[in-house]
């Protein structure tokens, strides 16, 4: 069984890809978020809002498209984002946000 | 340089120079010297310091030469041309110094460069200088002084020498020397070897005039053969040891022989290599001078080696003949010293048989002068009571009169026949009948001796003339001498005819004479010393007249013998008359009584035992008593010891009626055996005695320790001070010089009984005291030899007092091979004796039949009050029964120690093994306990050793014993085992002793009484272990919950050891809805039956709440319960319920000291609501019911009273106390915080009631175990963030620890169990007041993270690490565990 996680793709009012993502990501379910991802072409704004668990399975993702995405979050993942030094290498927003 | 009479003459006559006037000779013969040619000059230039010298030299009578100038130009006066100069006068005149005493310019030149360059005058007395004056190289001596000549400004520029020659006198002291020297001899007496060795050393003094010499003496054959030898090696060709008579040797003998002096000159073949003597080269001739002997042929001769460089003029000569003169004097008065000594020694001889002569003559004639006087003097006092006594005396005298006249009559034929005086009267006889009525005289003294008598005497042919009185002393002196030497066996007589001769043989089968007695058997008082005979009686003449009497018979007498067989003695008489005197003939004369043989026969019997004689007197009436010193009731005992039987009686009567108990005995040996077997208080004894004589036997009684003090008087016919010094040296108390009066001798005994009594009295004290002890007694030496014991000595270790002294080591020591132990233990008594002042000591030894005894010895160190040394006087016990009782007893009791302390089977065991080995000594003990169908199980006083261990041999004996009947001890030679029952099979003890230790029968009955102590014990230990299990079973069922649910930590100290439970419990229940009962209770009282109460009453608790989880409800029912069970009355309870995930806690206490809760902040709160009274006070009563919240990271502490309760305290400071040590293990883990409890709060001599403590810390820390796979991570997550949640910890802290728990929980399951999928991965989480800790652990094992290929991994641990304060992996066979720790404060 795969951790719950719901990934929803968007497109924002600037005509920018967005993928919201909703759950945690551990290592049961990056390739969803692998696949989700890379089908997804072009700049993409990731939404992780509303992710409770980011471990380092879901970074590796991440990190493999800082080039072409911009990160959403709130400040429950800003240890993971900041230690991984992924916030240095991609636009980190809301990470102030409680 | 030239000379010419001519211009000499010239010279002087045309110089005028009168330089040279003072001597005219001389003068004229320095004016010839050519001086121009010289480096002085004409002497009209010499200066006046040389002129005046020259003219001094000249007038000067003194023997004196001198140079002058840079050449040293020589001059010399007439004095020194003579003495010295010789023949190279005048060639040396004004030649260069070095030039004319070239030869010796060596010894002067230096002497005279001394005087040039110093100024100063030599001087030399006696130089040996070696001149060439005389056409050879001469030895001479100078004496000589060089004094600086200078010239007119002062100057040294010469030397004049003084010069005195003392060759005469240097070389006439020196042969003086020699002959003063060889004529003083300080020894008195020489021998001729003595004179010629002395005569050598004093010529190898003088080697100068002797380089060597030879000194050769002729033997009776005329050769000479080599006496002394000086200068020359041993062995040298010039010196054979024998020249022969014809001269044809080294040396001309034949001319000496005629005392003629010969100079040999030494050339050719023997006579090179000789040595030089003091000189440089040999001689080269050699006198040869006879050594003349006053009216007969020389001695011999010596050979003098000459100095070359002395001619051989007449002083010479005279010395050499004088030397040889001093040889042959001294040879002569040796050899007629020696002549002299011979003499003195046949003199001597002759004085040596003389003087034995008279002291045997002197003890023969005083033996029986004493007995008659004695008796004519006891006479005298008492005539009047004339009875059977005094008969009996005068019969004394009477046979001493016998025995005088006969030593007399003997003596008298000596001198007659010596004197050719004897009176001879030859008749015909039957000498066959006259010889057998002779001897038949002794066959009643030979019977009684138990000898075989053979006469065989058959007829002769014809008469044969004899002096029949002369005969009759031949035949009786012979069978006498026969009978005395003769012990058994027989003595024959024979008569026969043989070749015109009638031959009487006396044969004896007795002792002999050795064969170097046998030329001297008929010597004149000569008496073979120390053979075994019947008496010592004898003066040696009966042989010897003997042969004298059959001589005059005209007859032989010869004698052979065999030591140690017999005698024969064979007489021939020639038949008929022609060789007698014809006037001392006679017509046959019949009936001529035998005269003379009574004499004879008396004599011998009294050699005999005498069984009419009583040899021990019967104790003396009151009445004969009399004369005895009174005071005394015990008469005193005296020995008499003699070897003449009147002299025997007679002292034994005279003591005896003078009141003394006397025993006799005829020698020394049998004296010595009588006074050790029971020592008299005297002994009175002969000097003379055969075999051991008188001085013997005292010197024998001194030696020996138990005889040293019985005091001896000695008797002796040999008169002077000498003999009495030496009798009292040898030790004897007193010394009587025969004849000697009754009256003295009895005074002597009296005053020497006395004496010896005072003097013996302690001593005999001691004696009786010491024998009469039950201890054996001994008395040890300084070395530590056993020298005086008493009787029960000998009866406890069998060594008699005979063999004393037992020197070290004693024979009652255990042998050192075989019982290395037990000697070792005597050898430490023995250097406690030897150094210790006193002690005592128990000790092993060994008996004389060899059994072993143990013995309780006590000594003492003394001083031997006579010498003054140390001794050790020690008396000991015979304790082998004590011994071996107290052995067994101690044995049995240190076993029994064994058994009882130990707590189980195999302890017991254990120990008594151990108590074996030490009680043998044993190198190993070892049980065997036989186990159906497997091998036997060990235990062995070396803890490793196992069956198998165990050669083969013992293997399977120990098994061969297992079926042995029990408590048998068996023993071979490497120890002893014995079989016991053991609770679990047949047990062999086996008890290794080593090699060739005895186990003795007390040893077998030890180890069967060790034995069946040691089965006991063990059914005992056996019975006692099981016991202990089922009440340790039955305990732990009642104590509690063996699990107990997670937060939770107990612990439960009984207050009475050996139970493990108490009145007091705690119990967990967990209950149907998830919550937790607690309850804490204490019954009243403690040990076995408060248990029983608690038992019920915790039983009954969790059941309660099992059915309705109320605390209060199940307190209600509780008190219902306790009502009907005696002791649970007053039991107090807190019971509670929890929910552990809230941590909500309902409770009711029963008079129970309350909880105590230990916040997170570090403030306490006691749980004091809901109480009431302790169960079954008030049964029936509502009970009120308390709540509360345990925060997270609190701690909750229940316990009994009997972790807090102290005496003198109230019970307030201990629950704060309680409080505390809560608070301070806020950080440990729950179950260390309950150790740290326990100990914080034990009183210094521990808790002296029962404990029971419950603590529980909320949350309780998560354990969670699941599966590797990845899909576990969610539900993993939710539930540690649940528990996190209930930890009350901010999202931040919760959000960190949940990604650093995945990071290693992802970890786990992709690398951990990439080979074993499915296999559980353990969480465990734990939370304290500041500190959180999570463990995730696999059985896996991870990688060494490679970042470039893994980034995402090697991403996991530097989260966790950046995540958590302490990050640990450890990573081994069994896993890896991530350990995490971060704090949460």
């Amino acid at each position: 069984m795969t951790t719950l996680l719901t990934l929803t793709p968007s497109r924002r009012p600037d005509g920018v890809a967005q993928l919201t993502v909703v759950g945690e990501i551990d290592m049961s379910n990056t390739d969803a978020l692998a696949t989700a991802i890379e089908t997804t072409e072009g700049p993409l704004v990731l939404d992780l809002t509303a992710v409770e668990y980011l471990d380092s399975a879901g970074l590796s993702v991440l990190f493999r498209h800082t080039d072409r995405i911009e990160i959403i979050a709130t400040s429950l993942l800003a240890p993971v984002l900041e230690i991984s030094g992924l916030a240095d290498l991609t636009t980190v927003h809301g990470l102030d946000t409680p | 340089m030239e000379r010419s009479e001519d211009a000499a003459h010239e010279l002087v006559a045309t110089a005028g120079a009168d330089v040279f006037a003072a001597d005219e000779e001389v003068g004229r013969d320095l004016a010839g010297v050519d001086w121009a040619a010289t480096a002085l000059g004409p002497p009209g230039q010499w200066p006046q310091s040389l002129q005046t010298a020259v003219s001094i030299l000249l007038s000067s009578r003194f023997s004196m030469w001198m140079a002058w100038g840079p050449e040293l130009t020589f001059f010399c006066n007439a004095a020194y041309r003579r003495d010295t100069l010789g023949g190279k006068y005048p060639w040396a005149l004004g030649r260069p110094a070095s030039e004319v005493w070239e030869e010796i310019w060596g010894d002067i030149g230096p002497r005279i460069d001394t005087v040039l360059t110093t100024g100063e005058a030599t001087w030399d007395e006696g130089l040996l200088l070696f001149l060439e004056r005389s056409g050879y190289t001469e030895e001479s001596y100078h004496t000589f002084s060089y004094s600086p000549l200078r010239d007119d400004s002062g100057a040294v520029v010469g030397m004049l020498c003084v010069v005195i020659e003392e060759t005469e006198r240097v070389i006439g002291e020196r042969r003086m020397a020699t002959l003063r020297d060889l004529g003083s001899d300080p020894s008195v007496v020489r021998t001729e070897q003595e004179v010629l060795a002395f005569a050598a050393q004093q010529l190898s003094n003088n080697l100068r005039d002797l380089p060597f010499t030879l000194t050769y003496l002729f033997g009776p054959d005329g050769s000479a053969h080599l006496a002394g030898v000086t200068g020359l090696p041993g062995g040298h060709p010039a010196a054979p040891d024998t020249l022969p008579v014809d001269g044809s040797g080294v040396w001309p003998v034949e001319m000496l022989t005629r005392g003629e002096s010969v100079l040999v000159a030494l050339d050719g073949a023997p006579f090179t290599g000789l040595p030089a003597g003091d000189w440089p080269e040999p001689p080269t001739q050699a006198m040869v001078l006879p050594l003349l002997r006053q009216g007969g042929a020389p001695y011999g001769f010596l050979v003098a080696g000459l100095n070359r460089y002395r001619a051989l003029d007449d002083a010479y000569r005279g010395f050499l003949e004088l030397t040889a003169g001093h040889l042959a004097a001294g040879i002569a008065s040796a050899r007629s010293y020696e002549a002299q000594q011979r003499r003195a020694e046949e003199l001597a001889e002759l004085d040596r048989a003389k003087t034995t002569f008279f002291s045997n003559i002197s003890h023969e004639f005083r033996t029986p002068l004493t007995l008659i006087m004695g008796p004519v003097e006891e006479l005298r006092t008492r005539l009047a009571g004339a009875d059977a006594r005094v008969r009996e005396e005068l019969e004394i005298i009477h046979r001493n009169g016998l025995r005088l006249g006969k030593l007399v009559n003997s003596l008298l034929d000596f001198s007659r026949i010596e004197a050719g005086r004897m009176q001879a009267r030859y008749e015909p006889v039957d000498l066959s009948q006259v010889t057998a009525d002779l001897a038949s005289v002794f066959r009643s003294a030979v019977d009684k001796a138990g000898l075989d008598f053979r006469i065989d005497c058959p007829p002769l042919p014809e008469q044969v003339y004899v002096d029949r009185g002369m005969w009759e002393k031949v035949i009786l002196n012979l069978l006498s001498n026969a009978l005395k030497f003769t012990f058994d066996g027989s003595i024959g007589v024979t008569v026969r005819a043989r070749d015109e001769h009638a031959v009487i043989t006396v044969t004896d089968t007795g002792i002999g004479v050795s064969r170097e007695e046998m030329p001297r058997l008929f010597e004149r008082f000569h008496r073979i010393e120390n053979a075994r005979s019947r008496s010592n009686e004898g003066s040696g003449i009966g042989l010897a007249l003997v042969k004298e009497l059959v001589g005059l018979h005209g007859g032989t007498i010869t004698a052979d013998s065999t030591e140690g067989e017999g005698t024969r003695f064979t007489i021939r008489l020639p038949f008929g008359t022609a060789h007698l005197p014809s006037d001392a003939l006679a017509p046959a004369e019949d009936g001529l009584t035998v005269s003379t043989a009574d004499r004879y026969v008396q004599e011998a019997l009294r050699w005999l035992p005498d069984e009419a004689v009583a040899e021990t007197r019967s104790p003396v009436t009151a009445a004969e008593a009399s004369d005895q010193a009174p005071g005394h009731t015990v008469p005193a005992r005296l020995l008499v010891a003699d070897d003449n039987a009147d002299m025997r009686e007679y002292l034994a009567r005279l003591l005896h009626s003078a009141g003394y108990q006397v025993d006799t005995v005829k020698d020394g040996l049998e004296a010595l055996q009588a006074v050790r077997a029971h020592a008299p208080d005297l002994v009175i004894s002969d000097v003379m005695m055969p075999g051991l004589d008188g001085l013997g036997l005292v010197a024998a009684l001194r030696t020996d320790p138990r005889t040293a003090s019985v005091p001896v008087v000695l008797l002796s016919a040999r008169a002077g001070q000498e003999a009495s010094i030496e009798g009292l040296q040898a030790g004897a108390d007193d010394y009587l010089v025969k004849p000697f009066a009754a009256a003295e001798l009895l005074a002597r005994v009296r005053a020497n009984v006395e004496l010896a009594r005072l003097r013996n009295h302690q001593a005999r004290w001691r004696t009786a005291l010491v024998d009469s002890l039950q201890e054996a007694f001994f008395v040890c030496d300084e070395d530590g030899a056993v020298v005086e014991i008493n009787a029960a000595f000998t009866d406890i270790l069998g060594y008699a007092p005979d063999d004393l002294p037992y020197q070290p080591i004693h024979p009652w020591w255990p042998d050192a091979a075989t019982d290395p132990e037990a000697h070792r233990q005597v050898e430490e008594a023995f250097s406690q004796v030897l150094n210790d002042p006193k002690g005592s000591y128990t000790i092993p030894v060994t008996h004389r039949d060899g059994h072993r005894l143990w013995v309780t010895a006590t000594f003492n160190q003394a001083q031997d009050p006579d010498t003054g040394r140390k001794v050790t006087v020690g008396t000991f016990r015979d304790v082998t029964a004590e011994h071996y009782a107290i052995q067994r007893k101690s044995a049995q009791a240190a076993l029994s120690m064994r058994l009882t302390q130990a707590t189980s089977l195999p302890e017991a065991l254990e120990g008594a093994l151990a108590e074996l080995k030490s009680l043998w000594r044993a190198d190993c003990v070892l049980a065997a306990v036989s186990i159906p169908d497997r091998q036997p199980s060990v235990t062995a006083t070396e803890a490793e050793l196992r069956w198998e261990d165990l050669p083969a041999e013992r293997r399977d004996r120990l098994t061969a014993w297992f079926d042995q009947s029990l408590l048998t001890p068996h023993d071979d030679d490497a120890g002893a085992g014995i079989t016991i029952n053991h609770p679990e099979g047949s047990m062999v003890v086996w008890i290794d002793l080593g090699d060739q230790r005895p186990f003795t029968g007390e040893d077998q009955l030890l180890l069967s009484l060790l034995a069946g102590q040691l089965a006991q014990g063990l059914a005992r230990a056996h019975q006692i272990d099981q016991q202990r299990e089922t009440a340790l079973a039955l305990q732990r069922a009642i104590l509690g919950p063996s699990e107990l649910p997670e937060g939770f930590a107990v612990r439960y100290e009984p207050a009475t050891q050996p139970l493990e439970v108490g009145g007091d419990w705690y119990d967990t229940i967990p209950l149907p809805d998830g919550r937790i009962g607690i309850v804490v209770g204490d019954c009243v009282g403690r040990g076995l039956e408060a248990a029983t109460v608690m038992g019920q009453l915790r039983s009954a608790c969790r059941a309660l709440l099992l059915q309705d989880s109320s605390p209060a409800q199940t307190l209600m029912a509780l008190d219902h319960f306790a009502a009907g069970i005696p002791g649970a009355r007053c039991t107090t309870v807190f019971c509670g319920v929890l929910s552990p995930d809230t941590g909500q806690l309902t409770y009711s206490s029963a008079g129970h000291p309350p909880g105590i809760l230990a916040h997170p902040d570090g403030t306490t709160r006691l749980l004091d609501e809901g109480r009431s009274v302790p169960l079954a006070v008030r049964p029936g009563r509502n009970r009120p019911e308390g709540t509360c919240t345990v925060p997270a990271r609190a701690t909750l502490l229940l316990y009994t009273d009997g972790l807090v309760e102290r005496r003198r305290r109230p019970l307030t400071a201990g629950i704060d106390q309680a409080g505390e040590a809560v608070q301070a293990g806020r950080d440990a883990a729950v179950d260390d915080l309950a150790t740290q409890v326990m100990a914080r709060l034990a009183p210094a001599d521990g808790y002296d009631d029962d404990v029971a403590l419950l603590l529980y810390r909320h949350p309780a820390p998560l354990e969670m175990a699941f599966p590797a796979e990845s899909s576990q991570l969610a539900p993993v997550r939710k539930a540690l963030r649940s528990w996190l949640d209930q930890c009350e910890l901010p999202p931040h802290t919760v959000q960190n620890i949940l990604v650093a728990a995945g990071e290693a929980c992802a970890n786990a399951i992709e690398h951990g169990h990439r080979d074993t999928p499915g296999n559980p991965v353990r969480l465990r989480a734990e939370a304290r007041v500041d500190d959180l800790r999570l463990t995730v652990a696999d059985s896996g094992r991870w990688k060494t993270p490679q970042p470039e290929l893994n980034t995402h991994r090697g991403r996991g641990v530097a989260l966790m690490r950046a995540l958590m304060q302490q990050v640990t992996i450890t990573s081994g066979a069994a896993g890896t565990t991530v350990d995490m720790h971060t704090r949460i404060a």
